[in-house]
């Protein structure tokens, strides 16, 4: 193996707090070579961003406790360096690119002084030879106007595009090696797909190395040389990425491997992280077969019908507070769905799909056209009808409030217009639990005593509280880590399947989409492009943003193909 | 959307606003007590105060006095003092100089000291020297204003005697002869000034320190710092480049709502210190029901408080690039 340019060598990690020292790093040992791309791999939690922060040292300190371990990153002790000496690494000869575009960049300053800061950092030059050399850099990253984008503020930018200004940044002092915690999480698809060849491409030219963090094995498959894959604060397995990923040996990069919807049947039952690391994570535990259920198909009628649905947000407004121009979410939208079926809508951030679904449950009102419910229109129905079409949220963290207890956010729909005793209300929320795989006996617990998996299953059980027909699923699954979201679609398919309930899903995650849906619409621009049954126009699209879509989702089938 | 449609909207809402204090405090001040008592004194007869009612238009339904008084304003006049006859305007003009020399004071030396402190104790504020000086700064914020401004006096006029305890003199000009035909004037401050400006900005700091440090602290934790440390930026430039600029953002709004309490407030130092400003004027004139006075302090007061949040509506856009309307 040629020279490392990082070893990490038997790290242990503990932090401190009142409560007691949590161990977050159990002894880790790594290795990265010159101008290898390395991926670490493993869901939230699982101490991979503690491994890349740790790196240069950007704990506090004071509140971790390193009882073993030795990092050697370019032959240099960084563990005994002190905070001048790890200043003049930093950014200089390791660079480091962080996940959320939105926020790692300062908003009161220009692109121009951030990027210019760290070579005049690092660098013998002048302010005029350091701003030829940012915007040399900026034209690197295939920004096609590097001036503008050099005198833009952050907030002037797309995420992409900021994401390009983070790694010129990264580049700048041509480093030897680039941490690059979870780059693209926070991006499209399309974005994403540029940025990773981006970010590929340089490392490649410039013979840097790259240390990739991810929860994303297909991310990972496409991008790195080696893997490490991570689960409570270990390296359970690592090996070639062709290795690791086409022939697991640990049983949780196997049931990681096996919850991702990409190339399972649709609508089978997927395999979840819990169900595998019960016995214990020693690596030789046989994976328990996945039970299968027949699904059934149950078309019936027509149970609703969105007709040249228009959605519109106020721009400006004139003195008196009217809005005078208007952005056009939703353009024209026509789409139906027949009872027992799903469909899912699916799209970009901004295409409409959001705004849409809040139209639906009457969130939102339309500035055109009408949404029918078993053929009537939605606001023409009594409360009692209305209320068969529920939502689910995206981000169970923010949608439940906090200083509730499970059976009364459960039970709050009950309570509408009604008041049933309180120990109804509690009989119901425990068979809900029951319903959605929560113990029963957890309904006095508050929103932040459960995971974030369990926290959906409180969404969709409230959901659920006033017998719906109608599901509407925002993004159900985008906040949650692969194994869970396996749970959270097995949960979902189980639930249409015994209730014959409708689901009118939204995503941007094709995988999770083939999975789950009967009939797709893609939306682009506020624009529903291209409809129909969901294999047809996910196998052979028609259009040509559906086809970008497709070629841009990072696929392990495809990553290994190539 | 034209460049002036922001002012025209701010312009608006003060026409308004103005409207509905002259309205408001017309009626209120007519529940207070009958200006023709006030006018008339004590053992007036039954004759003399029907006369000075018909004067002043006092005999009039109220609604019909309502419409004279605005009528008047619209057309620039604001009546005269009941007391001495002058403008009632131009009486509030002449006092306000001192009470906006006085608040500008306090609030410049507030914010001189607020924000080094309060980015030194925002910077790190679990080590135990912030923790202690954070707890200083909490007890001086439970002072009341004019407490401090009483053991003031106590310390530096009564007991050591260096300065004036009551009292307002404008500073002099002293002349800088540079040569003998040239000279810079330079003005010399009174030190009249010192301790009411000393004890308002007693009053500010400790709350505007604690808003700076909350706000820094707060901006330590974002993404950028850490962006900014994986770049090798040192202790020093995160603070003063990154996270001061950040927290400055709350302390803006601060300081506009501290303006406001400045001129309303003014009433209790004034009266401690007999400083000749609007607040003593407004305590004068409200005890001898000089309506048109009250007014008129009325009036100026509110449009200056509206204009100091229009003005820091402004710093927001100068100091957040987030708020500037795009397009340029």
């Amino acid at each position: 193996m040629v020279k490392p340019v990082v070893r990490i060598d038997d790290l242990r990690l503990e932090f401190l707090s009142q409560a007691g020292a949590f161990e977050a790093l159990k002894g880790i040992s790594l290795e990265i070579g010159e101008g290898e791309i390395v991926g670490v791999v493993g869901e939230s939690g699982s101490g991979k961003s503690v491994t890349a922060m740790n790196l240069l040292q950007l704990l506090p300190r004071t509140k971790i406790n390193v009882p073993t371990g030795t990092i050697s990153v370019l032959e240099h002790d960084v563990r005994a360096m002190d905070e001048k000496q790890l200043q003049h690494i930093r950014g200089g000869e390791v660079s480091m690119i962080f996940q959320e575009p939105m926020t790692a960049l300062n908003p009161v300053l220009r692109v121009k002084d951030q990027i210019d800061d760290v070579i005049l950092r690092h660098k013998d030059v002048t302010p005029e030879e350091a701003e030829e050399m940012s915007l040399k850099l900026l034209a690197d990253t295939k920004i096609t106007d590097p001036r503008r984008v050099y005198e833009s503020f952050p907030h002037e930018l797309s995420g992409g595009m900021r994401q390009r200004v983070m790694i010129a940044m990264a580049f700048s002092c041509s480093p030897k090696l680039i941490v690059a915690d979870e780059p693209t999480t926070a991006l499209d698809v399309t974005v994403q797909a540029q940025i990773l060849a981006l970010l590929k491409e340089r490392a490649q030219t410039t013979g840097t190395s790259v240390l990739l963090i991810t929860h994303d094995l297909a991310v990972v498959a496409q991008l790195c040389d080696r893997v490490y894959v991570m689960y409570k604060g270990e390296f359970v397995e690592k090996g070639a990425t062709k290795d690791v990923i086409g022939d697991p040996q640990h049983v949780y990069t196997r049931a990681l491997l096996n919850s991702l919807p990409e190339g399972k049947a649709p609508k089978s039952r997927l395999a979840t992280v819990a169900a595998a690391m019960i016995e214990g994570n020693t690596g030789d535990v046989i994976d328990e077969p996945i039970e299968q259920v027949t699904r059934v198909a149950r078309t019936g009628d027509t149970i609703l019908q969105i007709q040249n649905a228009v959605v519109r947000y106020p721009k400006e407004y004139n003195l008196f507070g009217r809005p005078i121009t208007f952005h056009t979410a939703v353009d024209h939208v026509s789409v139906e769905i027949k009872e027992g079926e799903t469909l899912a809508l699916v799209g970009e951030s901004g295409c409409g799909k959001t705004s849409l679904a809040n139209a639906v449950v009457g969130l939102n009102r339309l500035a055109d056209g009408e949404i029918l419910y078993r053929g009537k229109n939605i606001l023409d129905h009594d409360p009692e009808t209305r209320r068969e079409i529920q939502i689910v949220f995206q981000d169970p963290q923010s949608s439940l409030d906090p200083r509730w207890p499970v059976w009364r956010i459960m039970t709050e729909p009950l309570t509408v217009g009604k008041s049933p005793t309180k120990a109804e209300l509690r009989d119901q929320a425990a068979s809900l639990c029951e319903m959605v795989g929560l113990e029963p006996n957890q309904i006095d617990r508050l929103p932040h005593e459960f995971s974030g998996g369990q926290r959906q299953r409180i969404a969709v059980g409230r959901a659920l509280s006033v017998r719906p027909k109608l599901l509407v699923l925002d993004e159900p699954t985008s906040a949650l880590d692969v194994s869970v979201q396996a749970q959270i679609l097995n949960l979902l398919l189980d639930l249409q399947d015994e209730h014959g309930l409708t689901y009118l899903f939204i995503s941007h995650d094709v995988a999770v989409v083939r999975h789950i849906a009967d009939k797709v619409a893609v939306m682009y621009q506020s624009k529903v492009v291209e409809a129909g049954d969901s294999e047809q126009v996910l196998t052979a699209p028609t259009h040509e943003y559906t086809r970008t879509l497709m070629n841009a989702v990072p696929s392990l089938k495809r990553a290994f193909a190539a | 959307m034209g460049p002036l449609v922001p002012v025209m909207h701010q312009l608006t809402r003060l026409v308004v606003l103005l409207f509905m204090v002259t309205t408001l405090l017309f009626f209120m001040l007519r529940l207070a007590g009958d200006p023709a008592l006030v006018l008339a004194g004590n053992d007036a007869t039954p004759e003399q105060l029907e006369a000075i009612r018909a004067q002043y238009g006092l005999d009039k339904p109220l609604v019909i006095q309502y419409l004279n008084y605005m009528g008047n304003l619209v057309q620039g006049d604001f009546g005269k003092s009941l007391a001495s006859g002058e403008p009632a305007m131009g009486k509030v003009l002449t006092m306000l100089p001192a009470t906006l020399l006085i608040a500008g004071l306090a609030m410049a030396f507030s914010i001189i000291v607020a924000i080094p402190l309060g980015a030194w104790l925002g910077f790190k504020p679990e080590r135990a020297d912030r923790r202690s000086v954070s707890g200083i700064i909490f007890v001086f914020q439970g002072v009341p204003g004019f407490v401090t401004a009483l053991i003031f006096i106590q310390i530096f006029a009564v007991n050591l005697r260096w300065l004036p305890s009551l009292g307002m003199e404008w500073g002099t000009i002293m002349e800088w002869a540079i040569t003998e035909s040239f000279s810079i004037p330079i003005p010399v401050p009174s030190k009249t000034w010192i301790l009411p400006a000393a004890s308002l900005s007693w009053f500010l700091m400790p709350s505007l320190t604690r808003v700076v440090a909350a706000n820094t602290a707060e901006a330590m934790r974002e993404d950028y710092i850490r962006t900014a440390r994986a770049g090798g930026a040192p202790a020093s430039t995160l603070l003063w480049r990154h996270a001061l600029p950040n927290a400055l953002l709350g302390a803006a709004a601060l300081i506009g709502t501290q303006f406001a309490f400045l001129m309303g407030g003014a009433v209790i130092t004034e009266t401690i210190f007999a400083w000749p400003g609007i607040g003593w004027l407004l305590i004068e004139s409200t005890q001898t029901l000089d309506f048109p006075v009250v007014q008129s302090l009325a009036l100026c007061i509110a449009t200056l408080v509206f204009s100091v949040n229009a003005l820091t509506d402004l710093s927001f856009q100068f100091l957040d690039p987030r708020l500037r309307t795009k397009g340029n």
